[in-house]
């Protein structure tokens, strides 16, 4: 009797503990990104229908988010895993997807949704052989620091959240309308502010910039490190530095998730700029938004320049 | 008068022809403009025509360019479904080398080796992984590395074993053979450890990696909390199996069981937590024991584990510090035979408790570089009164995300017992080709 007593209270309080955890049900669409700039896009888009939650907060490096289980409820209650794609997430989010026990996010499934739809890669290698570093098989994705190829992943969030919620379908448009006029104009404003920079070289530590010098006509001549992933030898350094002084290149970029001891060392014996660039929203103080991050980028780029002549 | 009136009329003459040339001037010049006019709209209307032929010609070519537009975008979707099958199924392969030189030979310390100088390839593993259908994923790995007596290299079948990849309410089933999750690091691959050789105490209490053929099914509660709730049932768990051939009971397969949770103490700290148990039948040769012979009956074991890491999230492919430590308990249960003659009355089945743990931590200081120190302590299982104490300090070279060396230190000393301490060196070479991929567990 008594231990009929024992379970039954056991039993109670364990059913209590798991409705008091259990997670309020919201009316709202559960969308996760990988990064802090397509939460950016997802909230301008989704608007009132959406709850956006970032993995990375902003000041990570693109592939070292590190796989928190705290992650993966998140995830298992998600209806939409919006994520840069072209295997910019390679080494954090297969992992979390074969946690999460949500279908819905598997590859090609109504939840994935795959930024880089629509997206014409560049740097895509001839040879994924890990004598070339951590090479992304699929090209470059670095490519939302064009502000141009971002309107396509505003344009695929939007798809996905039609998609996936047609009652909203003319809130989303509008939303997506509406922040697209005002990247248009903004993408104006950036190429006239751009136009000095038009034909300056420079070097960063990670390959983060070839569709920006794209955009804005910059010349991205190499990188710090000597392949991706992969640390710069003494060798390597050497070379990066006789070849900058011989084309007198004016910039080295460093992307905060990278220690400053090298780039710095890099811009003094060059005579180089040092200038610190975020690669996603949040990497640096006051770059909250898509927008304010890439105004950051131009103007600390623009604001480098008269130092260097 | 009559002159100046002549001269008027001269004027008269002259105007009035001057007035006709210049009328006809005028009529000359509006008829050339009219043509000129009329020219130019003939212009117009030929440009308009041709305007209007070239809008016809777009609006013609807009149905095949938007149709090769969709095809181009088609190429490129296939390619990048294509790309991740194109080792169909993705295929690794794993090479593990130690060079080491023990004072002593090495028992119980992971595979025996002999004392001295010694070269020992612990790894040849071969990983192939697939998706079966929509509803699984398959995978294998196989290893062969040399037998520690003969030599000769055996392939082993280590791991081949089908996980669902989409049951309803977070569950997860795996079926096969595979490692079975009891505590931290004894379902890890010899290669994933963060020191060289695996903990003294799953080696001595577990047997090595948890092996086991069976069954095991985990579910990912529906909490906002991370809390994964495993279970399992196989034939074996470790490295012994229980006496295979003969007719078995269901009460006689080993079953195991795990809870997992996990807390963010900030956005740097992290705590992960579990506790395990196993149970199951034994029978095991007979071995010296405290007074006697023991034979192994019954296996019981439970653990602790915890895992305290400080990452960083700017720069944790750079820095980060983590503590780890599973500490075990054995509660196996014997049959004591005091004479050592089987069948003289004399025998007597009892439990030995005793208690085994591990604790290490890891520091990263660079990309490249990482170092710490894995300390092991282990009371007998079959309850001889003895201990064995071990400490290894172990720096790594992470040459890249493929390649690594380890020099290891481990001085392994034991009470209670006549054996002597032992010093050794390890180091070990690894490296990986093909794919490789970040799961869950290996994180």
């Amino acid at each position: 009797m008594k231990s009929k007593s024992f379970s039954f209270w056991l039993l109670t309080a364990l059913a209590a503990f798991t409705l008091a955890a259990w997670p309020a049900q919201t009316a709202k669409i559960q969308v996760i990104t990988t990064f802090t700039d397509l939460a950016d896009f997802a909230r301008a888009v989704g608007g009132r229908h959406v709850e956006v939650f970032s993995l990375a907060t902003g000041v990570e490096d693109t592939h070292g988010i590190p796989m928190k289980p705290s992650f993966v409820p998140r995830l298992n209650r998600a209806d939409l895993l919006v994520l840069v794609g072209l295997g910019c997430e390679h080494t954090f989010l297969p992992g979390l997807i074969e946690a999460s026990r949500n279908p819905r996010l598997a590859y090609g499934h109504s939840g994935y949704v795959d930024c880089s739809v629509g997206i014409q890669p560049v740097e895509v290698p001839l040879s994924t052989d890990h004598s070339q570093g951590d090479v992304h098989p699929y090209g470059n994705p670095h490519y939302l620091l064009d502000p141009v190829l971002a309107k396509t992943a505003v344009s695929n969030i939007c798809h996905a959240l039609v998609q996936n919620f047609p009652q909203y379908k003319p809130d989303f448009e509008q939303n997506r309308d509406a922040y697209l006029a005002k990247l248009n104009a903004k993408i104006a404003e950036w190429e006239q502010v751009a136009k000095v920079l038009q034909g300056i070289e420079f070097v960063s530590y990670h390959e983060h910039w070839p569709y920006f010098a794209d955009r804005f006509g910059l010349k991205y001549i190499g990188t710090i490190e000597l392949k991706p992933g992969i640390d710069p030898t003494p060798r390597h350094i050497e070379e990066l530095v006789m070849e900058m002084k011989a084309d007198h290149v004016p910039v080295v970029v460093r992307e905060p998730q990278f220690p400053e001891k090298v780039p710095a060392l890099i811009a003094k014996q060059t005579g180089a700029k040092l200038v610190k660039l975020p690669i996603m929203p949040g990497g640096v103080p006051d770059t909250g938004t898509y927008l304010e991050m890439m105004d950051y980028i131009i103007h600390t780029m623009v604001q480098a320049l008269p130092k260097l002549s | 008068m009559d002159r100046l009136k002549q001269q008027l009329k001269q004027i008269q003459e002259s105007f009035a022809k001057e007035q006709q040339e210049m009328q006809a001037r005028f009529e000359r010049m509006v008829r050339e403009q009219q043509a000129q006019i009329k020219a130019l709209q003939q212009q117009i209307a030929a440009a308009t025509n041709a305007v209007a032929g070239v809008m016809k010609t777009n609006q013609a070519l807009a149905a095949p360019l938007q149709e090769m537009g969709e095809k181009v975008a088609q190429v490129v979707e296939a390619q990048k479904k294509v790309r991740p099958s194109e080792f169909n199924p993705s295929i690794g392969f794993v090479g593990d080398t130690l060079f080491s030189y023990n004072r002593r030979a090495a028992t119980g310390e992971g595979p025996p080796r002999v004392g001295g100088w010694d070269v020992f390839q612990r790894g040849m593993e071969l990983n192939v992984a697939a998706s079966v259908d929509p509803f699984a994923q398959g995978y294998a790995v196989l290893n062969a590395s040399a037998d520690a007596q003969t030599g000769e290299a055996n392939v082993e079948v280590e791991e081949a074993a089908l996980e669902t990849a989409s049951l309803p309410a977070n569950l997860e089933l795996k079926a096969g053979r595979f490692f079975g999750e009891f505590g931290r690091l004894s379902y890890i691959h010899d290669h994933e450890l963060p020191f060289v050789n695996r903990p003294l105490v799953l080696n001595r209490y577990i047997g090595g990696e948890s092996q086991t053929e069976g069954v095991q099914a985990s579910w990912l509660t529906p909490l906002p909390q991370y809390l994964d709730v495993t279970a399992g049932l196989g034939d074996k768990f470790g490295e012994d199996s229980n006496s295979p051939g003969a007719y078995r009971a269901f009460s006689q397969l080993d079953a195991w069981g795990r809870v997992s949770t996990y807390f963010d103490l900030s956005p740097n700290w992290q705590l992960e937590g579990g506790v395990s148990g196993l149970w199951g039948p034994r029978t095991g040769s007979a071995e010296q024991a405290a007074g006697g012979t023991a034979i192994a009956r019954e296996r019981r074991l439970a653990g602790v584990d915890i895992k305290v890491s400080y990452v960083p999230l700017r720069n944790n492919q750079f820095r980060s510090l983590v503590w780890g430590t599973e500490l075990l308990h054995s509660g196996n249960r014997y049959l004591f035979d005091p004479d050592g003659v089987p069948g003289s009355a004399d025998e007597y089945q009892a439990g030995v408790g005793c208690w085994g743990l591990y604790s290490y931590a890891t520091y990263k200081w660079h990309r490249q570089w990482s170092g710490g120190c894995l300390f092991d302590w282990l009371e007998d299982p079959q309850g001889r009164g003895r201990q064995t104490f071990a400490f290894s300090p172990y720096l790594t070279w992470a040459i890249s995300h493929w390649h690594f060396l380890r020099l290891q230190y481990t001085h392994t000393d034991y009470s209670g017992a006549d054996l002597r301490a032992n010093d050794a060196v390890f180091l070990q070479w690894c490296w990986i080709i093909g794919s490789h991929a970040h799961g869950w567990q290996a994180r």
